[in-house]
């Protein structure tokens, strides 16, 4: 098979750009998780807050990839390479993880809430030890969307610079060799689902056996 | 002791006072149950104890101290909480459900693990079976009592209960009932349970508070209320029944003619009730044996008999004759 001939012939390069491909996700998996579960938790208790926020992450959502890397590239100051793809990156995340956090933690049963308040906890500890938790199987479903979609999209920052597994696709296509952009895809493809399976191992581990059953049943 | 003094409440929007201008007293270690329809303030005022609503007027003292002066979430770690949905934390399992309020406490975890265990046994869930289920795999009723074994693991001086029978079906609320009121004379707390439900009130409470549109309309122990209702509206709530209602109260010997009768005379026919059980008791024994008389009986000695007739006479007399 030429395409396992062309993976053998370059292995150290498709090495070097899966790895630079992996390092770019797991940097923009790491902010994103920060940055947007704050800011899902943040709006969670404010509906137009919520509105206008998760609106902002649909627009950004339906930027086409490509013109937002070269907008960023072009406007941010931040020139070409990692700082500007992250970034990017970074803004399509939102949509997923944003609007799992803030609609799962609005969807925590009232009740449950009430009685916590009612028990003494303090709106910190009902969020974290109540909404959250509740919250987590909700939240990772955005999460893994966001997962998938990043390892994508993250092949368009080869034309901001990123020595990635788009480079593969990309030169690929200038060259019409087929091998070439089946390589890379295969791999990309590869890495979505080996992060999309670890995710579900995570899930696994944090998500209490209480709500996995509730989670089946409905 | 619970004290509110001029309380009054309005929502904002609200055409009329969710509570207005209501004073109690709440004696240490008793059942007090608010009572009436819906909208009558009553869970507004069992909120406003423990801070979840705050008063516009007046102040409430709890064994003199003003709880407005308080910090909300360290004053509600002092008081039993227990709705009608129960509010069990479904990713917790049923040990760490009822050590919610020692965490917050900060016992230590030897302390806590026996309180789960010494409380899981006193409401009738066997604690190797049930600690580490969640609450998913409980029946409505095993959850309430869940509910009730959480809201006493701090050891609370004093228990809001909202309803907390509300949901579950006849039999069962019966169950949880006579199980709650057997585990008060354990843990003797002073308790405010909300109810709508009449029967319920006169089953469970020391004393009743009647309320209607945020007012106070009477109160009193069960059978003062019972016997002597203040007006119209305490009537039409206790019902038609309420001569019936009177029987599970009212104890045999309250009511039973004293000349002390001779055993193995005629009348003793072997139907025999304490002296100290409700008369409906003696009623249904009077039914199974088809007769017209017990025997009543205190410390193992006849004491006196009751019979059908004097039953009636009773009921006629207190339920305010003709009706």
């Amino acid at each position: 098979m030429t395409v396992a001939a062309f993976l053998h012939d370059n292995a150290d390069l498709v090495l070097e750009y899966t790895a630079n491909h992996i390092s770019l996700v797991a940097t923009t998996l790491v902010l994103s998780l920060a940055l947007w579960i704050s800011v899902g938790l943040a709006i969670s208790r404010n509906k137009r807050l919520d509105s206008v926020v998760v609106g902002i992450g649909n627009i950004v959502f339906c930027i086409p990839s490509i013109s937002l890397f070269g907008l960023f590239m072009a406007v941010s100051g931040l020139g070409l390479g990692r700082r500007t793809a992250v970034l990017v990156l970074v803004l399509y995340a939102m949509m997923p993880i944003v609007r799992s956090v803030s609609a799962a933690v609005r969807a925590v049963d009232s009740a449950v809430v009430e009685v916590g308040r009612g028990m003494g906890m303090t709106g910190r500890q009902i969020l974290f030890r109540i909404q959250l938790p509740m919250a987590w199987p909700s939240v990772f479903a955005g999460i893994r969307v966001a997962v998938v979609l990043i390892t994508g999209i993250a092949t368009m920052a080869t034309f901001i610079g990123e020595k990635n597994l788009g480079r593969l696709i990309h030169q690929g296509i200038t060259r019409g060799n087929a091998d070439m952009i089946i390589a890379g895809a295969l791999v990309v493809s590869v890495i979505a689902l080996l992060l999309d399976f670890a995710m579900g191992r995570i899930e696994k581990k944090i998500i209490s056996p209480g709500l996995r059953y509730q989670a089946g049943k409905e | 002791m619970i004290q509110l003094e001029h309380i009054s409440k309005r929502f904002p929007d609200a055409a009329r006072p969710a509570v207005d201008r209501l004073s109690l007293t709440v004696e240490k270690g008793k059942i007090c149950v608010f009572v009436g329809p819906s909208g009558c303030g009553k869970t507004t005022i069992l909120r406003m104890i423990n801070r979840l609503v705050e008063p516009d007027e007046g102040t409430i003292f709890i064994d003199g101290k003003n709880i407005l002066q308080m910090n909300p979430p360290l004053l509600r770690r002092t008081i039993g909480y227990v709705i009608q949905q129960v509010g069990l934390l479904p990713h917790r399992t049923i040990g760490q459900n009822i050590s919610l309020v020692p965490e917050l406490l900060g016992w230590p975890r030897e302390k806590t693990a026996r309180k789960v265990r010494e409380l899981l046994e006193m409401t009738g869930l066997a604690p190797e079976e049930f600690e580490n289920k969640y609450p998913y795999q409980l029946s409505g009723g095993q959850a309430q009592r869940v509910g009730v074994a959480r809201a006493l693991a701090a050891d609370p001086p004093i228990m809001l209960m909202d309803e907390p029978f509300a949901a579950v079906d006849p039999i069962i609320r019966m169950h949880l009932q006579d199980e709650f009121l057997r585990v008060q004379q354990h843990v003797r707390k002073t308790i405010c349970f909300v109810t709508h439900d009449i029967s319920e009130a006169v089953k469970i409470g020391d004393y009743l508070v009647i309320l209607n549109q945020g007012r106070l309309v009477q109160s009193g122990t069960p059978i003062e209320i019972l016997t002597h209702p203040s007006n119209d509206f305490v009537s039409r709530l206790i019902g038609d029944d309420r001569g019936s209602k009177i029987l599970d109260l009212v104890r045999c010997e309250a009511i039973m003619d004293s000349q002390a009768p001779v055993t193995d005379s005629p009348k003793d026919n072997g139907a025999r009730v304490q002296a100290v059980w409700p008369v409906k008791a003696a009623l249904e024994l009077m039914m199974k044996n088809n007769t017209d008389e017990v025997l009543v009986c205190r410390d193992g000695e006849a004491a006196g008999t009751l019979s059908w007739d004097g039953i009636k006479a009773h009921i006629h007399r207190i339920s305010g004759g003709t009706r």
